[in-house]
């Protein structure tokens, strides 16, 4: 007798459903596991994530900010997705954006431009990460060197690049040497909402989501886009020009990643310093996968994540715990989703030989 | 010359952990797998190691903790890419967000702590070869077991039949499912075995390479190493120069920085990672060039009896 996978007649959303909660459930025990192997017992961690995230308002608020540069990462990473290319370089992208937006903060007089430095600034984070995610997309479409690789490696060099800026010319001569800029001016800064911490970058973001959506679904470009991820020879009998459109949609995703960067250090920091992105870029490769490529599906999955965000920051602050709870959780989210991917499909039937 | 002959030192100092985790890729590669989780299977190792060494002050504990816990975690990403079929590059993806995680998490509470790191042993007359003798034969156990691992993988792959059937699955797994060879239970064993060495490769990391634990001690290497398996034509031996040439590349950054030639540090630190992309985009214009397909063929394509892919 052995075990194997037999093909469903029938494979449906809500079986889909389904399964995509069976499978956070099970990473969820999972992660009680971890929680109890450092010393926490998890049914009061948990208990605390529902209290503190779920009933307060704090907790909400706290959501709505972290959703939003998963948002616009989550979006980045399923546009390239929707042809079948890998962009893991939105954390990179990100930091490129906060180069160019801080750039523009530092060099244009505020009584100038006056509330034109908002727009500005975000048209130079759509040119920073545009420009740094378009490096992958040049070295594929011209030589296909391969994607995933190179823009990993940009992220490291993005870093380095904040760090330079940071460390040097930038540092704000009053941060009793921290490695910080000087605070944007007041209209450099993107207005918030009420006294909350939640800001216009959120708007931002849903704006860019349901652009993104109506590229993908509705325009040829996004026909073309997605008809190149499924069949690359389809699409070139049919004239579309692969090259050029690799390119095209690397830049567009560098650029969303882009102007999550903006939205952080122009709605949350108000200047740049290190760590503004903890993993934002990365996290968006999770956001995309769970939603499928699906631009309104992302607003779910990046809600999700933004959970895991804020619990783990919740349970750094109770418990101590160290932030990598959260890339901890993520894997295991990760695992168990496309492990559990198999059986909208399949199903497991016991075979006797 | 001395410059020269420390910076050789330094190079195959900080390419042997390159150099194990390039050979796991090469093996679970040649094999059809695709492994991207290298990134946290070094830190999984460095961490298991570092622990075990606090725990039992023996190398050889620390050395096979390494391993096999390294191996473990490598058959989730098999059990999901493999057995459960989903897609390699995600899965492996989502190996390296847990193992980034799991040494984030354990090793919080050792940042700072310290081991006695591993002694070199110089191997007489080897070591003193002019200009190469220091840098390969006064190193400690676990570069001469990197050598060994290397010679090994190659006379496997390369000369057995064992090896002939594992570059058999990456090419054509089609074939060898209708010889009655197992091309799960091949792909999946490569893929630990490689999950094994690259735990070495992170042991390394706090064995030798550092005396005291540090968080991401691993730093974006193991992504050098998944495009090192691409620049060694996914071939043992060229695995050994690709891992010396960024590890002297990683080297000259630290001593140009204690030198002090006014370049920024942050400039340094971007130096391998844009040699990486460099080389990686020369070798695959070269390749094109030449028509060569060297990549195993069916690389990171499940294999499913009767549903063609």
């Amino acid at each position: 007798m052995r075990l194997a996978f037999e093909k469903r007649a029938d494979s449906t959303p809500l079986g889909h459903t389904a399964t995509i909660i069976g499978a956070v459930v099970l990473a969820l025990l999972f992660g009680a596991g971890f929680l109890a192997a450092v010393g926490v017992d998890p049914l009061e961690a948990y208990a605390l994530v529902v209290e503190e995230v779920f009933l307060s308002a704090y907790g909400w608020q706290d959501l709505l900010v972290k959703f939003t540069p998963l948002l616009f990462t989550g979006c980045a990473v399923a546009l390239a997705a929707q042809m079948r290319l890998w962009n893991i370089g939105a954390e990179g992208q990100f930091h490129m954006g906060t180069v160019f937006v801080t750039w523009g903060s530092l060099h244009l007089n505020p009584d100038t431009w006056g509330w034109g430095m908002l727009l500005v600034m975000g048209l130079l984070a759509v040119a920073g990460g545009g420009l740094w995610g378009s490096i992958p997309g040049v070295l594929k479409a011209r030589f296909g060197v391969n994607e995933i690789i190179t823009s990993l490696l940009l992220n490291y060099v993005a870093v380095a690049w904040v760090d330079q800026h940071l460390f040097g010319s930038w540092r704000d001569p009053d941060s009793n040497n921290f490695p910080i800029t000087r605070e944007f001016a007041e209209v450099a800064r993107l207005p918030s909402f009420g006294d909350t911490s939640v800001h216009f970058g959120l708007v931002l973001a849903l704006i860019v989501a349901v652009v993104v959506a109506w590229i993908l679904l509705k325009t040829k470009l996004g026909f073309q886009i997605q008809l190149t991820g499924d069949n690359p020879d389809a699409a070139g009998y049919a004239g579309v020009n692969s090259r050029l459109l690799i390119i095209l949609v690397f830049a567009f995703s560098g650029a969303i990643a882009g102007l999550a960067g903006f939205s952080e250090v122009s709605g949350i920091h108000y200047r740049l310093q290190q760590n503004i992105s903890i993993g934002y870029g990365y996290t968006g490769i999770i956001v995309a996968w769970l939603a499928r490529n699906h631009p309104l599906g992302i607003i779910l999955s990046a809600l999700f994540m933004a959970v895991i965000f804020v619990s783990a920051e919740m349970l750094q602050i109770e418990y101590g715990l160290p932030i990598a709870m959260v890339y901890l959780y993520q894997g295991v989210i990760l695992f168990t989703v496309l492990g559990s991917e198999i059986f909208t499909g399949y199903k497991l039937r016991l075979r006797t030989a | 010359m001395e410059f020269l002959t420390q910076a050789l030192v330094a190079a195959v100092e900080m390419g042997t952990p390159l150099l194990f985790a390039t050979l796991g890729g090469v093996i679970s590669e040649r094999a059809g797998v695709i492994n991207l989780g290298m990134e946290g299977l070094l830190l999984v190792g460095a961490l298991v190691a570092f622990v075990t060494m606090l725990g039992t002050q023996s190398y050889l504990a620390a050395l096979g903790a390494a391993a096999l816990v390294s191996g473990t975690v490598t058959m989730v990403h098999g059990l999901v890419c493999l057995v459960l079929r989903a897609n390699q590059i995600a899965s492996g993806l989502a190996l390296t967000l847990f193992g980034t995680g799991l040494s984030g998490l354990f090793g919080d509470k050792l940042i700072g702590k310290t081991i006695e790191p591993l002694d070199n042993h110089a191997l007489p007359g080897l070591s003193q070869i002019p200009l190469i003798g220091p840098a390969l034969f006064n190193q400690d156990v676990l570069v001469y077991l990197s050598y060994a691992c290397v010679l090994a993988t190659w006379f496997i792959l390369y000369k057995s039949r064992l090896g002939l059937t594992i570059r058999s699955m990456g090419e054509n797994p089609e074939v060898c499912d209708t010889m009655g060879l197992s091309v799960l239970g091949y792909r999946f064993w490569c893929l630990v075995v490689g999950g094994m060495l690259i735990g070495l490769g992170g042991a390394y990391f706090s064995l030798a390479l550092n005396s005291y634990w540090v968080d991401n001690i691993t730093a974006g290497r193991g992504w050098i190493a998944v495009a090192l398996v691409i620049f060694a034509f996914w071939h043992p031996l060229k695995a050994l120069a690709g891992a010396y040439l960024f590890g002297f590349a990683i080297a000259l950054e630290l001593r140009l920085q204690l030198l002090g030639i006014g370049l920024s540090p942050y400039f340094l630190k971007m130096l391998p990672y844009l040699l990486t992309i460099l080389v990686l985009t020369t070798v695959t214009i070269r390749n094109q060039r030449r028509g060569l397909q060297v990549m195993p063929a069916g690389l990171g394509q499940g294999f499913v009896r009767g549903e063609t892919h």
